[in-house]
């Protein structure tokens, strides 16, 4: 009898390998490339005034962290929403969540000016989960609203609007320098005080998503089934969006607005290991982070030595890969 | 008077050029430097020269609100055809990612030509509507392709690959502006922002012709339009060669959406309002609708001009943003009705 390793193990049993080798890669090549030596020298003996070392951790490994982690934040979220929603292009960007927490964040600017980072996270929680909100509840108003179609455009143009209103607010306050810095996708600028203090909220979420995995399955099948199975479909949905406000919300708190992760991964999870949330969700995580690391190198390698924003990567990846779902699938649900 | 009647047409068109003619006024005499009716009038007939009044109206207020009227009402009718054509009230050059199109392709155009065209030639003008109507006709085939399955074209399909098309062409839009230097970039930036920051009479003279030439085509095909409305079966047994005629309609109406977007950047959601205001006013015959829907465009695009110069005054909000906020609101209300009314 041939001994058969389940994908989903695999991708999780695999996991420490890749990050390690994506770190490794994400450290060593960009604008100035470093020897292995170096990078050993400055985590062994860290050296202040050598510059090396100080590119190496003030700079690379905060961004390469930071892009393993947004990536599977990302990724979880779009992965929730769709087994949720039964929504095959339900993610945090193409629904507008990431405009939303553009917007709060700039009213938090106007009102209260000085606020500290935790607290602008705060604001970017907040934003999410009420463009969220407002995008589902607009959603489940409407009849046939959570198909597809509706859903994407409502959410374009929710999009659209937040942040024509977020740009407006800014242009009359004049800090639209801060803001366009809020928006735009910087991971190249990650800040390793504010990844701490955004981990806690993090696990949280990651914790709440994995914990419901085994709901949202059953979720994904349809609500009169999941109701008719004893499911408490009103409690799972909190939880599902508690949790995608969270990662989502601190996703864009810490670099900006990404867009595609969380569509094409939770995808890619769904056709590696089959229909269980259970494994979809953790490798989806495992997946998105190492993909959006892998862009992030590919987004220093392609126009070198200059930058390329790290969402022209994933939009030159994900548009062929949008198509294709709405090829294949059409206006269906999943 | 009834509410299909010729005279309530007429009075339903009247009123609109009369608030045209009011938006135009209030745009003309406001701004950074206001000027009374007389002032204005005096000068645009030439009755009482100054140099500084001259510059103001002939060379700022003047164009800009020309290009905001023209733009207004051909996006206004291009939507009214994409609506018909698609059968689907969804249906805007914005979410059809026709805009993206031509806007990506204007982009990389200023990216490659701007060192060796001056930017302000004539012939760098008058090539960019066409270097426009490219990106805008690659992309609508584009998302053709991609809609059309098994020998039809669903509505649905149509849009969501319009929406996957604009996002896409948006990121080669940016990977393009962040490659050029920072004056381009500057202009880029405006532009794709939907603005008629700086309007002048060469950007009028570049779109005009398309304008003249396409919106006739289409307004003689008016007819077609309500035909092509029915059902494909219906309108086949009545002779019509629908595929053909379809496909006409989309080619004159990129035509116009890339001739609008080429001057004023990506103003989206107006082909969208204004065939829907427009056929609560007058109906849906296209013959009664199209006029209307250029109308209303044209008034909508000159007010949110108008509404970005000074509400913040003296920062400025192009008029894509403006419309943007207005529109949102609407669309979502109207998506609400057409559901509920389903």
């Amino acid at each position: 009898m041939r001994f058969k390793i389940p994908v989903h193990l695999l991708i999780l049993w695999s996991a420490p390998v890749m990050v390690v080798l994506i770190m490794l890669l994400s450290i060593l090549y960009g604008a100035k490339n470093i020897s292995l030596n170096t990078l050993s020298e400055a985590v062994f003996h860290f050296d202040p005034t050598e510059v090396n070392h100080q590119i190496i951790m003030q700079s690379r490994i905060p961004r390469a962290a930071g892009a393993l982690l947004i990536g599977a934040f990302l990724a979880i979220s779009g992965a929730l929403m769709q087994g949720m929603t039964r929504n095959y292009l339900a993610s945090p960007s193409l629904m507008g969540i990431s405009d939303g927490s553009v917007f709060a964040v700039t009213l938090g600017m106007i009102i209260l000016p000085g606020s500290s980072s935790l607290e602008l996270i705060g604001y970017s929680l907040i934003g999410s989960a009420l463009s969220m909100v407002i995008v589902f509840g607009l959603a489940s108003l409407m009849p046939g609203g959570l198909s597809p179609v509706r859903l994407a455009i409502l959410g374009t143009v929710i999009g659209t609007f937040l942040s024509s209103a977020s740009a407006a607010a800014a242009a009359y306050f004049q800090i639209s320098q801060n803001i366009s810095f809020w928006y735009n996708a910087r991971l190249h600028q990650m800040d390793p005080a504010l990844i701490k203090l955004a981990m806690p909220f993090a696990v949280v979420g990651i914790v709440l998503a994995l914990s419901i995995s085994k709901s949202v399955t059953i979720m994904s099948l349809g609500e009169d089934i999941a109701t008719s199975l004893g499911q408490r479909t009103f409690w799972v949905k909190c939880a599902a969006i508690a949790s995608v406000v969270l990662l989502t919300g601190i996703a864009v708190a810490i670099a900006g607005k990404i867009g595609f992760v969380g569509l094409i991964i939770p995808h890619i999870a769904r056709f590696l290991t089959g229909t269980d949330y259970k494994w979809i969700i953790p490798c989806a995580g495992v997946l998105g982070g190492c993909f959006l690391a892998l862009c992030d190198i590919l987004s220093r390698l392609l126009n070198y030595p200059l930058e390329m924003p790290v969402g022209v990567v994933t939009g030159i990846i994900g548009v062929p890969f949008f198509l294709y779902l709405i090829r294949t699938k059409g206006g269906r649900r999943i | 008077m009834t509410k299909g009647s010729r005279g309530y047409y007429t009075a339903v068109l009247g009123v609109m050029i009369l608030l045209l003619l009011f938006g135009a006024y209030f745009s003309l005499t406001q701004g950074s430097m206001d000027m009374t009716v007389k002032e204005v009038i005096t000068t645009l007939l030439r009755l009482d020269v100054q140099p500084d009044r001259d510059l103001v109206i002939f060379e700022f207020r003047l164009p800009r609100i020309v290009i905001a009227v023209l733009v207004g009402a051909g996006l206004g009718i291009a939507g009214a055809v994409l609506q018909g054509i698609t059968r689907n009230g969804l249906a805007d050059p914005g979410i059809l990612g026709i805009n993206a199109g031509a806007g990506a392709a204007m982009v990389i155009f200023l990216f490659f030509y701007q060192g060796e065209i001056k930017g302000t030639g004539w012939g760098a003008i008058m090539a960019m509507p066409m270097f426009g109507l490219i990106g805008g006709l690659l992309s609508a085939a584009l998302i053709f392709v991609f809609a059309w399955k098994r020998g039809s074209l669903e509505p649905e399909r149509l849009l969501l690959s319009g929406i996957a098309v604009a996002s896409g062409l948006g990121a080669l839009t940016i990977y393009f502006t962040l490659k050029m230097d920072a004056k381009d970039f500057e202009m880029a930036a405006v532009w794709t922002a939907g603005s008629i920051y700086n309007a002048n009479w060469k950007y009028i003279v570049s779109m005009l012709p398309w304008l003249l030439i396409l919106i006739p085509v289409i307004y003689s095909k008016s007819r077609l339009l309500d035909l092509l409305g029915l059902k494909d079966e219906s309108t086949r047994s009545l002779g019509v060669a629908a595929d053909k005629q379809r496909t006409l309609l989309l080619l004159c109406s990129v035509g116009i959406v890339s001739a609008c977007v080429s001057v004023s950047g990506g103003i989206g959601f107006i082909g969208l309002m204004s065939p829907h205001i427009a056929s609560r006013l007058v109906g849906r015959r296209h013959s009664r609708l199209l006029p209307a829907c250029g109308l209303i465009g044209g008034l909508l695009v000159m007010i949110s001009d108008y509404i970005g110069r000074t509400l913040f005054s003296p920062v400025e909000l192009p008029a894509g943003m403006v419309v943007a906020i207005l529109g949102g609101p609407y669309f979502i209300y109207l998506m609400y009705r057409n559901r509920r009314q389903a």
